[in-house]
């Protein structure tokens, strides 16, 4: 055990349900910041965010401050943003271009390697005082897929490949749709939201039972006046693959519908679907675009279809960031970009009328839990529990329906595996892969 | 333009067309403190701009103004403010009800002229102080560029732009105009 808690004792998959004091504790939080945040892969940037070499941009990996730069030969480098000297950030803006970062304290500065470079007044020190290649940020280990940079700080890690391992195939729907690669609008809207990170988390990695009711307003608004109406459980699907999940329908058009823009619509039937059926088969184009939402474990989500693409970054065990993007497909033309482009901010940032709904719910979901009593009472996690089925196409962990909280099990499964293992042979792969060293598309 | 002082084009300004501007500036603001939405919609020109872009925070050396392809928290024509104003009448609005308290201020009003004599372009400060719920209390501080342009006689917002001094937007909603 890494601590004296087990943290099985906080979930149970079986019966269905959550203990609330995961989403208030503080001495859990510092042991998600240990077991979940210094481990996983985590998504820290896009591609298109760093075109140029030099770009860089700074974000976070649980609470520790990174820098992420473009390199001179394109590849990327992660490393924390702390002056080795007296901890001082060395870099305070959110992003931008620049060959080094000096720190503002002394003037220890860094090149875009993290490297340690020239120090200011550098004669103060004698020879033998600082050994520069030993006295730079740390940098944690960096890979892609298919345009999402992750990286993390465990050298033990398994690959990139591995921890995202067949969830790789519904990546691709979004990632890899027709064959031109993806970039995020300009920008990167961001906003506090007073909830425990894992409420954002787990809304997107399962949770579409909550917009027929939550959202009934913001959907009314963006489709002339029109809801979702009954629920569907039929030819829907919840997939979770080592605690991330796709929840879908396959209707093929709800989530593109929500977004309200006609010219986005037809976009999708006439020219994305054909594209993505002859490179992803006819299931996957099927399901691109239907009534969906998305998480990577640990704190990564989108909706394929709306194009919100975003992070929950962890603000102490109250309080999270939120960032959020727009994606959408290089080879699509610029009118179409700038439709997904209003579309998507219509719906999904602080503004959004889908997304104001939301974090109304978090912060109640999260501040009820001062009360002692309140958070010793445990949440329903029960929907659709004996669903699982096999799937002959999909991979993974599949439960028939969406309206379930399959995936939301799976995710705090994965979640209490972190937490219990001393090392990575202590977690388990809790699916079958199916490709495994294979590519998806 | 003077090497040290910025030239105001003032002295044609009638205090009669000030106090009209004010006027208007403050009637918009008691429609939305009174959520009176589709009064504050015939205060607005049919190709309206509502516009509250993302606010980049770079080095100086970097400095990049937004523009209207990228991510905005407001880039509203008529039809998409109609639409959000369609959301709040539908009853199921739940984050809504109970109602949420909202003082809108304005403050710093100039008005200058411009080569269209029937457009002036009226800088001014926005702070909306927002209290929900049980004790949310929230303060936002916007600064606007605003184009008001008179048609049939009477004053109309063309175009809003409102830069925010917020970097990460500090609230879990925006569900107010500013």
């Amino acid at each position: 055990m890494a601590t004296n808690n087990d943290f099985n004792n906080y979930i149970d998959t079986k019966k269905g349900w959550v203990d609330r004091r995961i989403f208030w504790d503080q001495e859990i939080y510092e042991q998600e910041l240990k077991q979940i945040f210094a481990k996983s892969w985590q998504f820290v940037a896009h591609d298109s965010m760093l075109p140029n070499v030099n770009d860089f941009y700074t974000t976070y990996m649980g609470e520790d401050g990174v820098v992420v730069a473009r390199q001179k030969d394109l590849s990327v480098k992660v490393f924390l943003n702390s002056c080795p000297h007296r901890g001082n950030k060395f870099c305070y803006a959110d992003d931008g271009n620049t060959r080094s970062f000096t720190c503002n304290y002394h003037g220890w500065s860094f090149g875009i390697d993290g490297k340690l470079g020239a120090l200011a007044n550098e004669h103060v020190y004698d020879k033998g005082d600082i050994d520069k290649e030993k006295w730079g940020p740390r940098q944690a280990r960096v890979d892609n897929y298919k345009g999402l940079i992750f990286a993390t700080f465990d050298p033990e890690a398994p690959s990139l490949e591995e921890w995202l391992g067949d969830f790789r195939w519904y990546l691709d729907m979004m990632l890899d749709g027709d064959g031109s690669g993806t970039e995020f609008i300009g920008g990167g809207i961001k906003s506090y939201v007073n909830a425990n990170w894992k409420f954002g988390v787990e809304n997107f990695v399962g949770d579409a039972y909550h917009a027929l009711w939550n959202h009934d307003s913001g959907l009314k608004a963006m489709n002339n006046g029109e809801g979702f109406g009954q629920a569907v459980t039929e030819g829907s699907y919840h997939a979770s693959v080592n605690g991330h999940g796709w929840e879908f329908g396959t209707d093929g058009f709800a989530d593109v519908i929500i977004m309200g823009r006609p010219k986005w619509t037809e976009y999708v039937q006439n020219v994305l679907k054909p594209q993505m059926k002859k490179r992803l088969g006819e299931l996957r184009s099927t399901i691109y675009g239907s009534l969906a939402s998305v998480s990577l474990f640990p704190n990564c989500s989108f909706l394929p279809g709306i194009q919100t693409f975003r992070v929950w970054l962890p603000r102490g065990p109250r309080k999270l960031e939120l960032r959020t993007w727009t994606i959408v497909n290089k080879s699509m033309p610029d009118d179409i970009k700038q439709e997904i482009n209003i579309g998507c901010m219509q719906t999904f940032n602080p503004a959004g009328v889908l997304e104001m709904d939301d974090g109304e719910n978090w912060e109640g979901n999260t501040s009820v839990n001062k009360g002692y009593l309140t958070r010793q009472e445990k949440l329903h996690y029960g929907c659709g529990i004996n669903r699982q089925i096999e799937h002959q196409e999909l991979p993974g962990t599949i439960y028939a329906g969406q309206f379930n909280d399959a995936n939301q099990r799976q995710f705090y499964q994965r979640w209490a595996d972190l937490m219990n293992a001393n090392n990575w042979d202590d977690v388990p792969t809790r699916y079958t892969p199916r490709y495994s060293g294979k590519p998806t598309v | 333009m003077s090497s040290t002082q910025e030239e105001f084009n003032t002295h044609s300004l009638s205090v009669e067309l000030m106090n009209e501007v004010q006027q208007f500036l403050y009637r918009e603001a008691r429609l939305q403190d009174t959520e009176k939405f589709r009064d504050w919609l015939n205060m607005l020109t049919e190709d309206i701009h509502y516009w509250m872009p993302y606010r980049y925070q770079r080095y100086r050396k970097n400095e990049k103004e937004p523009t209207i392809y990228d991510q905005a928290y407001y880039n509203d024509k008529m039809e998409d403010l109609k639409k959000r104003i369609l959301r709040t009448e539908t009853g199921t609005c739940w984050s809504e009800d109970p109602a949420t308290r909202a003082a809108h201020i304005v403050t710093n009003i100039e008005v200058e002229l411009s080569s269209n004599p029937n457009e002036y372009q009226v800088y001014s400060l926005i702070t909306v102080r927002r209290n929900m719920n049980e004790d949310e209390e929230h303060t936002m501080v916007g600064h606007r560029t605003d184009t008001l342009r008179r048609v049939g006689g009477e004053l109309k917002l063309a175009k809003r732009k409102i830069i925010l001094d917020q970097n990460i937007f500090m609230n879990k909603s925006l569900n107010v105009y500013l």
